[in-house]
């Protein structure tokens, strides 16, 4: 008797777990027969695609505007729905690695341009070459943009958007210290000299601070100016810290830091930090090197009649180069997604000029696609400030470098933090700093050989 | 002959184990046992499969370069040597993790037993008090961190607009590497409200008539304090030891939110274990090197807590 009861218990145990099965299986069979009798999809073989498409962004212009794309593509596309899923940008390269090794990759999404070789060699990224020989698209987009998607001569990726770093300077400021607003610095000397002109101060602090190189950019931009372009590893791919320029360009910032003293830019750096007020646009500084997007922050922020210029970065001597640096993001298929195809054409819509530039007219972003840049800096829709902008990007791309993470020293960066944190410090010299920098990057290549 | 006397009794008790082990359950005994163990179950389903399996791979892998997705071979002691001898940031964010630690455990334990000893009276409004006090640590997480990283800001925090007004000007807190720990483990300080209930309440269970007989005897409060409520206390003084040692090892969030992204902060001075461990596994990818690190931590802390049990009988009063 208790073995039958066991038994009906049993069978009632199989009974109740497969019936969310059953029920599955028959909402399936429902939203099949849907598609077949929605009149949109034509021919049999237009097997219904859902994919998912991961970005963290979460609100403002961008996540309106690409929500926008997006159901225009489904609208216009039979047989793919792309299904748009915001992760927080804190989570969302994470959340991405665990879904690759998991299995449950989305179909795509947006990714770090600088990683994206890194990823291939991982294989967490679906190789595109197939898709690129069919049809190249190479030639779309800047050069150095394309570069980083290459693994092996082979593409992972498709640039999607870029960033360059350029000099933002108040033209009111220039006024008023009797600059010519038209001619913005073009030396590190005319730098110099300009700022001196623009400082004041008043007793123990500033009124206005003419340029401090170190805010909104880091030393490794002003080495890589210095250098001819050359971030911290060469085209080789060797090790390249310790050249004489960027000694030069790590000598050239400590002497700003000894002229407005440590105590006065730290106490500034922080103030920044807690983001009471933008010291651009509150006037506490006059000139200020950072990326171009800062645009969207004025635009939001600033007041209507606050005028600013946008120049190309100073170049550290006559000949040397106006050499910024940029960064940016890809779109990728994940490794062992089911639909690359379906994918890939996706991709393909949101990297076409007319949706790019439909991107960056609402974004203000710096699009990948050069024809879009080229349209955007002529759109009559856009007003001269945002024209402008885009035309400063559009040439500045000429001389940005990209810095894809090395292979063979991923995390090299923080060993070269510490030795630049600590010639500020005051513990070591230029010339030290970089010297050991170059030893400790030299050391960890060898620990991933 | 007294030790084959007790030779012969460890036998016997030895067949006698056995008997009991041999001896049948009885039914409503094997009922009982199963009952048991259901009811255990959730704790040791959940042990096996999220820390001893993760534990075992973490272990395994650590003699691998894993890298989550596409490899894991075996390479022996690499990871190990390489920590050891080439990567410079492992022993910088050792060094890191053990300033901390050891000014954070003692340091905590005391703010935690001196508050506690200052609650522990019976005045008006004293229930306010405690949970005034106590609030703090309730409150975690990012806010708390961006809070601080305002109340530390360098010119118009208001740490040091105190400090300006008896005269001290004081650090950059976060932008100097000489007082980013400093700053990290004061902080840290204030959230000592939950170490200060656990003694709170063994205060409560301290015998009165101890206060009252030392009273009599006419000792004072700092020799109370020192000769009854310190020694009966010691057992919890000894576990929140223990355990606020073990969670001071894994530091990690505070630095990973007020160092933009983990990157260490100025000249990497926080930079700790747990942080340069998740940026080898999340950022270069070199997943086997970190389980190699997490296994060197779990060690240290494993060794740690032997010497706090083996020392634990000298001055803890059970």
């Amino acid at each position: 008797m208790g073995m039958k009861n066991n038994k009906t218990g049993l069978y009632k145990l199989a009974a109740l777990t497969a019936t969310p099965l059953i029920l599955a299986a028959c909402g399936n069979g429902n939203s099949d027969a849907e598609d077949t009798s929605n009149p949109g999809s034509e021919g049999a073989s237009g097997e219904q695609v859902e994919l998912e498409f991961w970005s963290f962004w979460g609100s403002g212009p961008r996540r309106d505007t690409i929500e926008a794309i997006i159901e225009d593509f489904n609208e216009t596309n039979d047989t793919i729905t792309v299904e748009y899923v915001y992760q927080p940008w804190g989570d969302i390269w994470t959340k991405a690695l665990a879904a690759i090794a998991g299995g449950n990759a989305p179909d795509v999404i947006v990714q770090d341009i600088n990683s994206v070789r890194q990823r291939a060699d991982a294989n967490q990224a679906t190789n595109l070459q197939a898709f690129i020989d069919e049809e190249d698209i190479s030639g779309e987009f800047y050069p150095q943009l394309w570069e980083t998607v290459l693994f092996e001569d082979e593409a992972y990726a498709v640039p999607f958007n870029t960033d360059t770093q350029v000099l933002f300077y108040n033209l009111d400021a220039f006024e008023e210290a009797g600059l010519d607003p038209d001619s913005p610095p073009a030396t590190w000397d005319e730098l110099e000299e300009m700022a001196r002109a623009l400082d004041q101060e008043s007793g123990e602090s500033w009124e206005q601070i003419g340029f401090y190189p170190r805010w909104n950019i880091g030393a490794d931009v002003w080495t890589l100016n210095a250098d001819g372009g050359t971030s911290w590893f060469d085209e080789e791919g060797n090790v390249a810290i310790n050249t004489p320029e960027k000694v030069d360009a790590l000598e050239w910032m400590l002497d700003w830091q000894d002229y407005y003293g440590r105590d006065t830019i730290t106490q500034y750096e922080a103030e920044f930090g807690s983001g009471v007020a933008d010291p651009f646009i509150s006037g506490l500084v006059a000139m200020r090197g950072q990326n171009i997007n800062y645009y969207t922050n004025l635009r939001e922020n600033a007041p209507d009649d606050f005028r600013f210029g946008v120049a190309p970065l100073p170049e550290r001597e006559e000949g040397s180069g106006n050499w910024s640096w940029g960064g940016g993001f890809v779109l990728e298929i994940p490794e062992n997604t089911s639909h690359p195809e379906e994918s890939y054409e996706f991709i393909r819509y949101l990297t076409s000029t007319d949706v790019q530039e439909r991107f960056g007219m609402n974004s203000f972003d710096i699009m990948a696609n050069v024809e879009a840049n080229e349209n955007l800096a002529d759109n009559t829709e856009l007003d001269e400030r945002a024209q402008m902008i885009y035309d400063m990007a559009n040439q500045n791309l000429e001389q940005t470098v990209i810095t894809p993470v090395p292979l063979n020293a991923p995390d090299y960066l923080s060993l070269v933090n510490t030795q630049i944190d600590a010639a500020f410090l005051g513990e070591k010299t230029a010339e030290e700093a970089l010297e050991d920098a170059q030893n400790s990057v030299e050391n960890l290549v060898e620990q991933h050989q | 002959m007294k030790a084959v006397e007790e030779q012969s009794q460890f036998k016997k008790a030895v067949s006698e184990v056995r008997q009991l082990r041999k001896k049948k359950w009885s039914p409503s005994q094997k009922k009982e046992a199963m009952w048991g163990l259901l009811f255990v179950s959730p704790f040791i389903i959940g042990f096996l499969g999220f820390m001893f399996l993760p534990m075992m791979f973490s272990f395994i892998g650590s003699f691998t370069n894993y890298n989550i997705t596409s490899r894991m071979d075996f390479i022996g002691l690499t990871n190990f040597r390489r920590m050891f001898t080439q990567d410079e940031l492992f022993t910088t964010s050792l060094y890191n993790t053990a300033y901390y630690v050891i000014f954070n455990v003692p340091l905590t334990a005391i703010g935690s037993v001196f508050l506690a000893v200052l609650l522990n009276r019976q005045i008006r409004g004293i229930r306010l008090f405690r949970t005034i006090f106590y609030l703090p640590a309730v409150l975690s997480g990012v806010a708390v961190y961006v809070l601080w990283m305002q109340l530390l800001s360098p010119s118009t925090g208001l740490i040091n607009t105190i400090l300006s007004w008896v005269g001290i000007s004081g650090p950059s807190w976060l932008f100097d590497p000489q007082w980013t720990k400093p700053a990290l483990i004061i902080m840290r300080l204030w959230s000592v409200g939950g170490a200060m209930l656990l003694y709170l309440a063994t205060l409560q269970n301290v015998p009165k008539q101890l206060y009252e007989s030392a009273e009599v005897d006419g000792a004072g409060f700092t020799r109370q304090f020192f000769h009854i409520t310190l020694p009966m206390i010691t057992p919890i003084i000894f576990y929140d030891v223990v355990t606020s040692t073990i969670g001071a090892f894994q530091i990690f969030q505070e630095a990973y939110v007020m160092t933009e992204g983990g990157t260490g902060g100025p000249a990497n001075s926080l930079l700790f274990y747990n942080l340069h461990m998740w940026n080898q596994a999340f950022v270069a990818y070199n997943m086997g090197y970190a389980m190699a690190m997490s296994m060197i931590l779990f060690l240290i802390v494993l060794t740690l807590t032997f010497i706090n049990l083996k020392l634990a009988p000298r001055w803890v009063h059970y």
